[in-house]
């Protein structure tokens, strides 16, 4: 175990040495809340039916979002670790006394805390400033907020075992692209990153309840605002669990076939 | 002109080389394209309207600013990836010929998977009229081209701009984004539905009203005055302060070395 958290805290202080591309980050993540919000503000000045969720809820929800992108998103994907196996790295890994699977967990979980910990602090301090009705809320309560903690972390470690899915097929595929890049895509929208699963069409909702993408950042910011009761919240987790524990068991079986075939490309 | 054309042409080619890959990634742009519009029609089973606007309404400038961002991202994608030619050094390489510069960055690069985008902006284009239920007159074809033709030029100006910023640093390129898929993304919906700063913000620093609301309105039918048809024609003076932008970035310009 220590040998793994010790990857861990390489990752995550060599990551947190980027610090200028997180104030690009802050700045970027910071106008693109503005512009979302100012879509839903207009969508919801014109008034609608059975709207799932108050406005200020929204906006709470959609700065979480903004702040949190670096930790829950599906998309940024650790370069190192396909650069290790398409230019032949692997062998040096492959030589570890240590299981590779979580090797590779750790890293990529230690450089997604650390990227979030430069950008959601300033993020959060500024938008709570912010006037109606662009300000970001308090929790719905204090036990919402706990809720809040314990099901994000338990959708850190979801992701995470997601994002090891992908150097695991790049093992035999050697390219990134293509396949990974459709199912990321489905996983972003379903994820309620673009537009929150309770705005979803009723059939898509349905569908998404089954898979794990919106046990990942939906569920914790619904917690938060308190559009999710906490009995239903409870559920929620039980579900984070199972599917984190599927996903790790798959992962392990994954890499033990795919490192057989492994072909070390270089020297 | 042919210069542009023969580089555009050997593009292609090169792409095409690798079949697979491309096919890949034209699925993929599909599927990524895709989530832009499922995000409104989304929105719209909550909502029956946008100040105003109808889904298709809405449907229809969407269209109408992809097509021009798609539109930039295959045959400018010298431009929009002006940083590359920076990074690498190959930008020194372009000043020693004698030709002139902005064609030749143009030549430089494209993007023939983007065509995917472009495609699926005109059928959604197509969709979106069909349901619209428009009174036609040779006027309106003329405000629907004339607003096709100034997406491309605004995106255009946007991306010749952003490439200025090149010149002065590499660093922190994603604020770039700001301008071209944040302004892009607001710019889907008709620009008049968001507070009245942002609308003068949207009208006379990035024109993007002329591309997609004042001529909108007159599509539409919601305003008679022919100036509004012919608004569009206004983004081509946006396209100056772009190019003298460019320019004068150029002459600041020191090379990374390489």
């Amino acid at each position: 175990m220590r040998a793994y958290l010790t990857y861990f805290k390489l990752k995550f202080i060599s990551s947190l040495q980027y610090r200028t591309a997180a104030w690009a980050g802050i700045a970027t993540q910071f106008f693109f809340g503005f512009v979302y919000i100012m879509v839903y503000v207009a969508f919801y000045e014109s008034g609608g039916k059975n709207l799932p969720m108050e406005l200020p809820q929204l906006v709470t929800y959609l700065w979480l979002n903004q702040s949190l992108l670096a930790l829950v998103n599906q998309f940024s994907r650790d370069q190192e670790l396909f650069k290790l196996i398409k230019e032949g790295g692997i062998s040096y890994e492959l030589t570890r006394p240590k299981n590779l699977y979580f090797m590779w967990y750790f890293k990529i979980i230690g450089q997604r805390l650390a990227n979030v910990t430069l950008r959601f602090i300033p993020l959060v301090l500024v938008t709570s400033l912010l006037p109606d009705p662009f300000h970001f809320g308090l929790p719905a309560s204090f036990v919402h907020f706990i809720f809040f903690i314990l099901s994000l972390s338990l959708g850190t470690l979801l992701v995470t075992a997601l994002s090891v899915f992908y150097p695991i097929v790049t093992l035999t595929t050697m390219s990134e692209k293509g396949i990974v890049n459709i199912i990321i895509t489905i996983a972003d929208i379903l994820s309620g990153i673009v537009v929150p699963i309770p705005f979803f069409p009723k059939f898509l909702q349905i569908i998404s309840s089954f898979l794990p993408f919106q046990y990942i950042s939906d569920l914790p910011f619904r917690l938060y605002v308190g559009n999710v009761n906490l009995a239903d919240g409870v559920f929620g987790m039980c579900i984070q669990l199972i599917w984190i524990i599927i996903f790790i068991l798959i992962g392990n079986i994954m890499m033990n076939k795919n490192i057989k075939r492994v072909v070390v490309q270089g020297g | 002109m042919k210069i542009y054309f023969e580089s555009l042409a050997m593009h292609l080619k090169g792409e095409l080389e690798y079949r697979v890959n491309f096919i890949l990634s034209f699925l993929s742009q599909i599927l990524v394209f895709f989530t832009y519009y499922f995000i409104i029609i989304a929105l719209f089973t909550k909502f029956d309207h946008i100040k105003g606007f109808t889904m298709y309404e809405v449907l229809l400038c969407f269209s109408i600013i992809q097509f021009g961002f798609s539109f930039n991202e295959v045959f400018a994608r010298g431009v929009d990836h002006f940083d590359q030619l920076i990074i690498r050094g190959d930008f020194d390489r372009l000043l020693l010929r004698p030709r002139n510069i902005i064609l030749q960055v143009l030549c430089s690069d494209s993007d023939f998977v983007k065509t995917s985008r472009l495609i699926q902006a005109i059928i959604v284009l197509i969709v979106a009229i069909v349901n619209l239920n428009i009174k036609w007159s040779i006027l309106k074809l003329v405000t629907l081209l004339l607003m096709l033709g100034s997406a491309c030029v605004i995106f255009f100006g946007i991306f010749l701009a952003a490439a200025a910023y090149c010149f002065f640093t590499v660093q922190g390129l994603e604020v770039r984004n700001v301008f071209t898929d944040g302004g892009k993304h607001m710019a889907q919906y008709p620009i008049g539905v968001f507070k009245k700063g942002f609308v003068w913000f949207f009208t006379f620093i990035i024109p993007y009203a002329f591309v997609n609301y004042y001529p909108l309105l007159y599509f539409l039918g919601k305003k008679e005055s022919v100036l509004y048809a012919f608004s569009p024609l206004l983004v081509v003076f946006y396209l100056i302060p772009c190019i003298l932008v460019f320019y004068f970035g150029m002459k600041r310009y020191t090379s990374v070395g390489s």
